[in-house]
């Protein structure tokens, strides 16, 4: 293998004015492709290498790519030779094709090389190959970010260009040879393998090879984002009612120079790929050739590369406890104050999300309680989803999470049970939410003392329905309705004899309101506990003791 | 059945295993409360959630009125206390939402945007409510959307006479931020209203 860039090769062999030599590897793989029934005739892959076409995207368009390219020594100028040994209608001597201007690709702008330029200085290592150049460049990047993975999927985005120059390409290739017998509608079209599809080929090896893992299923993603402002904004200008978008592009400083904040032109940019995608599908053929340079000229700067990484959501469950009356379950800032001294939610998701080194979390819970309810017994089922983390946890950071919590010096939320858990969980809590039975304790006063005959009927009472109307407290965000709710059970004690004060405990359907059904809302819950007794009653606190569900036990 | 005769006994509730509500000694721990700290008279429900409002006199003299106004902003409207119209013989006998122009009571008020609430004026007419020998207007006192009548009061009229302050609410408004801002003023507090008319 050569030990210099093969771009550079390339061209210290072409400054001569002659074609390079075709090595043995070159000349099998050559071979091969010219045997292909796809394979064009001699003349005709010529002219695409004059057109400004690379050998990749040649074998690319011919039906020919497979992972033999990666090789170095298939050059445009290797290309070259090979033709005029079987053509004598190509000669070297002063052949476009050889020219030594530092054009890339008219199709990939070099993609295929594979080469791009980055922000900042990007370290060309003289005894590296460009593809093992490149996939290290993202196998740093992922290292950088302190990513563990075990599989990775690799995700290719390119500029909408480089499908416009394609098919500038194709109708270039059908308007000079569409009337010879070899060619058929087929070629150049249906055999073409898409370039993103031949650089997942030349990458993906080498970055196996880099990463030391399997490319595979998708829970890590590497994003390669090829981008060619200049390319794009050429074909956008050619476009056909696009005035009003160069008008904007324009007048933003009332001059025609380009704006300060390089971002928004990256994101006039990446809107303006759909608009030209769309664009391009709206035109046929004719007028496409009417528009566009056919062939394109060519390109004088290669893509530029943006890798990013993305690891899809984990979510780690369990139960949680409630102990403090003024902790709110979701985090409750209006105006920029604060309710209440914190939330159950950030706690446990912050948590959470530092020992994973995700970026963010989103918590979901079986339901709420209000800030002053506690929530006791064995916990409220609940998940959070931890966004792009840089390792999986392991159990044993799974319990000092827990561990963490637990000691905290505030003791305002208890956790039990947390694991790491796989997306169904999510499903399984949200479903059947309306049916769950909950179970409360509350501390009600009444206006008269009740006997211990009206205690004991109290626990005798099954299934019994009321109706709430929506309680006033929620009545500005919640719409005005009478929503049925069924008590299943309910059994109370006395706290001390003369004080009217008791323990009530009560089993309901999910969506009951209890602390109106105990003071009643000024009548709008019916029949309340009150009612019931034919007294004034009212609630002073309110606990949850269980939430029904069977999972994350 | 055996659960009934069972349960016919009363045994106190903390010593059988099979009661539904058996909790564990550490979540009892947490929730039984000391019977010591506890206020012979708790604050009701209204006193807790609501801020009290009163104003005497509103339009015509006797015509006392309370605005319960709770911190989401909407606002329960009813008769207070010394009401001309629980001075008369047999009280209040019936009440009628339809004040002339619009039956009150004939509005749905649907969504999370409460749509279809009419919007009154603090004068506007509420409803009527009939004694005996005569009728008295009750108008809104705030400004803002009507979201709700309590047609209880419609089959059960003497609930004005018995809980005017809870169960014998008139309406619930919600006043826009700014209009309750340039009323609130003309409210006096509970304390007020008690000493002004001389109730214990």
């Amino acid at each position: 293998m050569p030990s210099i860039n093969h771009e550079t090769a390339s061209r210290a062999m072409t400054a001569t004015g002659g074609a390079a030599e075709v090595d043995a590897e070159a000349r099998a793989i050559l071979q091969r492709a010219a045997a292909v029934a796809s394979f064009p005739p001699f003349h005709a892959v010529h002219h695409l290498l004059s057109v400004g076409v690379c050998v990749r995207c040649i074998f690319r368009l011919c039906g020919a790519f497979s992972d033999a390219c990666t090789c170095l020594s298939l050059t445009a100028s290797s290309l070259h030779s090979f033709i005029e040994e079987h053509d004598d209608s190509v000669k070297s001597v002063s052949c476009s094709c050889l020219a030594t201007d530092e054009a890339y690709c008219s199709i990939c702008f070099g993609v295929l090389l594979p080469t791009c330029y980055q922000d900042g200085a990007v370290e060309q290592l003289h005894s590296v190959t460009p593809i093992d150049n490149i996939t290290s460049m993202i196998s740093q990047a992922v290292q950088r970010e302190g990513y563990q993975v075990d599989d990775f999927s690799l995700e290719i985005s390119l500029p909408a260009v480089v499908a416009a120059n394609e098919r500038a390409i194709r109708l270039c290739m059908k308007e000079k040879y569409g009337n010879a017998n070899w060619f058929s509608d087929k070629m150049f079209s249906q055999q073409t393998m898409p370039v993103k599809e031949a650089l997942r080929l030349l990458l993906v090896p080498s970055l196996e090879r880099q990463m030391n893992v399997k490319h595979g299923n998708n829970s890590f993603r590497i994003r390669l984002m090829y981008t060619h402002d200049d390319g794009s904004q050429k074909l956008l200008n050619l476009l056909p009612n696009d005035r009003g978008r160069k008008r904007k592009a324009e007048s933003r400083d009332g001059s025609s120079t380009k704006r300060n904040s390089t971002d928004d032109d990256k994101n006039i940019l990446s809107e303006s790929d759909s608009f030209i995608n769309k664009t391009l599908e709206g035109i046929q053929d004719q007028e496409f050739c009417s528009l566009f340079q056919l062939p394109p000229e060519k390109m004088l700067k290669p893509c530029h590369l943006v890798i990013s990484c993305l690891r899809s959501p984990i979510y780690i469950g369990g139960r949680y406890l409630k102990l403090s009356r003024n902790v709110s379950q979701s985090c409750w800032i209006i105006d920029d104050e604060r309710m209440g001294e914190a939330s159950v939610e950030e706690i446990i998701g912050e948590h959470v999300r530092a020992i994973c080194r995700g970026d963010g979390y989103k918590f979901h819970a079986a339901g709420r309680e209000d800030i002053d309810v506690r929530m006791l017994g064995s916990g409220r089922p609940f998940l959070v989803e931890v966004l792009n983390v840089r390792s999986i946890p392991s159990a044993t950071e799974v319990q000092q999470i827990a561990d963490k919590i637990n000691s905290s010096e505030k003791k305002h939320v208890r956790i039990r049970n947390l694991k790491l858990v796989g997306s169904e969980i999510w499903t399984m809590m949200r479903e059947g939410e309306a049916e769950k039975q909950k179970q409360y304790t509350a501390l009600i006063w009444t206006s008269r003392p009740l006997t211990d005959n009206e205690l004991h009927n109290i626990s005798l009472i099954k299934d019994m329905e009321i109706v709430q109307k929506t309680p006033i407290r929620v009545l500005h965000r919640r719409s005005p309705l009478e929503r049925k709710r069924i008590i299943h059970w309910m059994e109370i004690e006395k706290i001390a004899d003369g004080s009217n004060y008791y323990l009530l405990h009560l089993c309901t359907q999910a969506g009951t309101y209890i602390k109106e059904f105990v003071h009643g809302d000024l009548g709008r819950t019916h029949p309340s506990f009150g009612v019931m007794l034919s007294c004034r009653a009212e609630i002073l606190q309110l606990d949850v003791t269980d939430v029904k569900m069977d999972f994350l036990q | 059945m055996a659960e009934d005769s069972a349960a016919l006994d009363a045994q106190p509730l903390d010593s059988s295993p099979q009661r539904e509500s058996a909790l564990d000694d550490e979540t009892r721990a947490l929730i039984v409360p000391d019977a010591g700290d506890l206020p012979a008279f708790p604050s009701s429900a209204v006193e807790a959630n609501f801020a009290r409002y009163f104003v005497a006199d509103f339009l015509n003299p006797g015509h006392d009125q309370y605005v319960y106004r709770h911190p989401n902003g909407l606002c329960v409207v009813g008769l207070a206390p010394a009401h001309v119209a629980f001075k008369e013989e047999g009280g209040i006998t019936s009440v009628d939402f339809n004040v002339g122009k619009s039956d009150r009571s004939e509005m749905k008020v649907t969504g999370k945007r409460k749509r279809n609430a009419q919007h009154l004026q603090e004068n506007s007419a509420l409803c009527k409510v009939f004694t005996n020998n005569t009728s008295f207007v009750v108008r809104c006192c705030v400004k803002g959307s009507l979201l709700e009548i309590n047609d209880r009061l419609i089959k059960q009229p003497d609930l004005l006479n018995t809980s005017a302050d809870r169960e014998g609410y008139i309406a619930i408004f919600m006043p826009k931020p700014a209009d309750w801002l340039k009323i609130k003023d003309k409210f006096i507090s509970y304390d007020d209203y008690k000493n002004l008319r001389g109730l214990c």
